[in-house]
């Protein structure tokens, strides 16, 4: 286990180090001089020319790269040009709204997308296996900004079932105010007992989560069916049915565990594509989270935010495939000897 | 252990791995973090059946806290929050007073004497004094940010006495428009705090004395900015206003529009046409359209290439088809007249121009091109992502296709389209530049001395207009402006005159169109474009 983690760290490393030479690379390359995006549409050339000085930009390349991976080794994610504040600052306000949307989609992917996709390979070319099949084939290829919209028309805006938008509703700032111990909006509401935000911020996340949830748990039903197919025909399966165990016994307690671990790779893949995903989500649910960080960061050239969102989200890519492999050394002893 | 208690366990490892990394420290979010540190805000008025105006702007609203240097977006909370010496009326093209109850100028308009109003006090809770005005202006143009060029032509400022304020000018300029201005203008308590004041304010505290003051500000969240009613506004607070307001960031247009039609918000500043004619049908919302003082500008190249030619560039003035591009722009663009918009000091009504293709192929002619004649190619940029320029874009090429004269229009990011239109070599430039251009402070003289006023380096003259006679007229027009508004308005109409038929440097195909849609119970709204964006809430009434 040690080399195998060894192993994979390096791996890890040498991916986010491409990632930052990459960011840096389209900084530079991205035309317009982001002095101009600093210092305002209507700045004087004295203005540009401070602005160029304080990020650096008359610098020749290599010292700029090397500046740059010199101040993010050093937690300097540089200064947004849009918001005048420190990148990682602004990172770290909207990174865990994200965290809470996805989290809550991935958790509602797992639930529906595991059974659906045992549902599926127990009834296989029947009636539940082609409604699944269906159903996930149009869940993975809807677009998620149409299916938004459309989910916010008819149960928010039409049916009042759910609120339009927000994370919570803001007047509970003043009756409930809410300690903030990960900044993640409803796990500080569960640790600190504030059930009044709690249960907004579950009621706001019901659409966009289940609309980030959509592609998922279309995925997770489809690789857990296939999967199941696969190993519920393996030797071991015609033995534990010879056994006299039913098909539900043999699919659920012998070939789902074995059936899990290309679920579980997924899923890291799924994760960090989810959170890329629901940039649009966010936009339409309002969620304040680092899609619309995001967005207001290319509307107004914002490179270092720019730079700032694209490595945050190359490293979730790489910790979250990192985590998975770590995990299916923990379900799968076989990985571990690999 | 079996396999999935193993999942288990490493799941909730990782969960409190991520809970621990990410813990804050316990900070609070809402009431606790709102309340006012002492000596920073005098509180809120008293009353707890608070209304609440819901405002909804697309883009973050606060980007810079610092009244001196604010520059972006934030102005629709500034306006709130702090005031300036006067406000402008577009109506009366005059700017009226607000901390200054009169004002007076010398002949020369080189010596402005302003009296302030008595008992208006600031959130910090000190008097609004000449001596704290002096103050303010002089930080605001000693930081040099912004705005704060407005102030060039101030050589000094005395406090007379605790109401008297007197500028004495380098040259005669409008100081009662400038004192308007929608940035930069701001008077507040340059000691409210104990040590760096820029940094005081960027950690989300004022120091103005407008009827409202920072109840709490979360940047990033969706609700960034709360304000509340100052109980010492020298207006005072009696009949019916807006105790709070709330600054709800949402930057998709349907989802503003849900908000509005389910009652949640009372004002979003912005919808598309669509959703916009449908809020013009909708029992419980009101719309309003107000042309604000930002018009696109199609610039011609009259240093360089092709449309050197006079001849070339009053055929393209002739070619856009300026009617059938306000009508597909749905009512989010008006028909121009002249370079300055209605409202302002120097618009003249009758100059609306019109689409004439004989005229163009005329005049095409004339210079050896058209049907028939050279062909000929024109480059031209304009902004990347905008619809409306798009159209005008089509319109034109469509236009010109049949004229023999092939259109090769780019779309750029702004940083790249004025790279390009300032490089050094002129034979890089475009022959045609497309931009929007708006005024600091309600003056029309920012058109003429920025973009048609000869520059020694291009920055935004991108018609590249060098004409010593003209360059005369621009320079005199702040004095004329300040001693005799007759013949500004004159000297406006011969510069316009000048500037769109004689040197046929320019066309303007629109004005663009503020449509805003708000809560039928919202009584009282007034949009005046001199403060783009701006809802002054404490001139309104909550209604039913």
């Amino acid at each position: 286990m040690p080399r195998y983690l060894i192993r994979r760290l390096g791996q890890a490393f040498l991916v986010v180090a491409g990632v930052i030479v990459l960011t840096f690379a389209i900084m530079r390359l991205v035309p317009g001089d982001p002095a101009v995006a600093y210092a305002g549409p209507k700045a004087t050339a004295a203005e540009l020319a401070a602005a160029r000085q304080r990020f650096g930009l008359d610098d020749p390349l290599p010292v700029q790269l090397w500046n740059y991976v010199r101040d993010l080794l050093g937690g300097d994610w540089g200064t947004s040009l849009h918001t005048r504040q420190p990148v990682r600052d602004d990172l770290f306000q909207a990174f865990p709204a994200s965290l809470e949307l996805v989290g809550a989609a991935l958790i509602i992917a797992l639930v529906v997308g595991i059974p659906l996709g045992i549902a599926a390979a127990r009834y296989k070319g029947r009636l539940p296996d082609l409604s699944v099949r269906l159903s996930s084939m149009l869940a993975v290829s809807v677009p998620v900004f149409w299916l938004a919209l459309a989910l916010q028309t008819v149960f928010a805006s039409g049916l009042g079932w759910f609120p339009v938008a927000g994370e919570y509703d803001a007047s509970l700032d003043r009756t409930s105010p809410l300690h903030l111990y990960t900044n993640i909006t409803a796990v500080d509401a569960l640790i600190t007992g504030n059930w009044p935000i709690l249960m907004s911020t579950l009621a706001h996340l019901v659409l966009p989560a289940l609309v980030i949830a959509a592609y998922p748990a279309g995925v997770v039903a489809q690789m857990t069916r296939a999967a199941l197919i696969e190993e519920s025909s393996r030797d071991h399966a015609r033995l534990e049915r010879a056994l006299g165990f039913g098909e539900t016994a043999v699919l659920t307690r012998f070939a789902l565990r074995p059936a899990l671990n290309p679920v579980l790779s997924l899923i890291a893949l799924v994760f960090a594509y989810s959170i890329v995903n629901g940039f649009l989500v966010e936009a339409v649910f309002n969620w304040p989270g680092l899609g619309r960080y995001a967005a207001d960061s290319i509307r107004s050239l914002d490179t270092p935010a720019i730079a700032g969102v694209t490595l945050l989200v190359a490293v979730l890519y790489v910790v979250a495939n990192l985590a998975v492999d770590l995990l299916q050394g923990v379900v799968d002893p076989r990985v571990r000897a690999r | 252990m079996r396999w999935h208690m193993r999942l288990l366990a490493a799941g909730a490892v990782a969960a409190v791995t991520v809970t621990a990394a990410a813990c804050s420290g316990g900070q609070v979010r809402g009431a606790a973090d709102s309340s006012p540190e002492p000596g920073s805000s005098a509180g809120s008025a008293a009353g707890t059946a608070d209304s609440t105006f819901v405002y909804v702007p697309n883009l973050d609203v606060v980007t810079d806290w610092d009244p001196a240097s604010s520059y972006s977006n934030e102005n629709i909370a500034m306006e709130n929050i702090y005031e300036s010496l006067t406000r402008y009326n577009p109506q009366t093209k005059k700017a009226e007073p607000r901390l200054a109850a009169s004002w007076t100028s010398s002949p020369d308009g080189k010596k402005w004497t302003f009296t302030l109003r008595e008992g208006a006090k600031f959130h910090t809770g000190k008097p609004v004094d000449a001596a704290a005005a002096k103050a303010a202006i002089e930080r605001t143009m000693k930081e040099g940010q912004g705005a704060a060029y407005i102030w060039g032509a101030v050589k000094k400022i005395d406090a007379k006495d605790a109401t008297t304020l007197e500028f004495t000018l380098k040259y005669p300029a409008p100081l009662d428009l400038i004192a308007s201005a929608g940035y930069a203008s701001y008077v507040y308590d340059t000691t409210a705090a104990s040590g760096d004041l820029k940094k005081w304010f960027g950690e989300g505290h004022d120091a103005g004395s407008g009827p409202y003051t920072i109840d709490s500000w979360q940047k990033g969240k969706e609700t960034e900015l709360t304000l509340k009613a100052f109980d010492d506004y020298w207006g005072g607070w009696d009949g019916q206003h807006y105790k709070k307001i709330a600054y709800r960031v949402t930057p998709e247009l349907t989802t503003a529009w849900q908000l509005l039609q389910r009652g949640e918000v009372s004002f979003v500043q912005r919808l598309n046409a669509q959703l916009f004619a449908q809020a013009g049908s909708t029992d419980t919302v009101q719309t309003s359209q107000t042309p604000s003082f930002q018009n696109l500008l199609v610039l011609f190249n009259t240093a360089d290439g092709p449309l050197k030619d006079v001849k070339l560039r009053q055929a393209l003035q002739k070619a856009i088809d300026y009617d059938g591009l306000v009508a597909a722009m749905k009512g989010a663009g008006v028909a121009a007249s002249g370079l300055v918009p209605e409202g302002l000091l120097g618009n003249i009504p009758g100059m609306t121009p019109k689409q004439d293709l004989p005229g163009a192929e005329a005049l095409l002619k004339e210079a050896g091109y058209g049907p028939g004649g050279k062909p000929l190619d024109l480059t031209l940029t304009y902004a990347q992502g905008d619809a409306d320029q798009e159209l005008l874009v089509t319109l034109l090429s469509s236009a010109l296709d049949k004229l023999n004269v092939k259109l090769s229009a780019k779309p750029l990011q702004w940083t790249t389209q004025w790279d390009q239109g300032k490089a050094k070599d002129p034979s890089k430039r475009q022959d045609i530049f497309v931009m929007y251009w708006f005024p600091d402070y309600a003056d029309a003289y920012s058109w003429f001395v920025n973009v048609f006023h000869g520059e020694k380096d291009v920055q935004f003259n991108l018609s590249y207009l060098k004409d010593a006679a003209i360059d005369k007229e621009i320079d005199e027009l702040p004095a004329l402006t300040a001693t005799d508004k007759d013949a500004a308005e004159k000297a406006y109409s011969d510069l316009q005159n000048k500037i769109i038929n004689e040197q046929a440097a320019v066309a303007v195909p629109y004005v663009q169109n503020y449509q805003r849609a708000f809560a039928k119970s919202v009584q009282g709204y007034v949009d005046n474009p001199a403060y783009p964006n701006v809802v002054f809430v404490y001139d309104l009434k909550p209604g039913a």
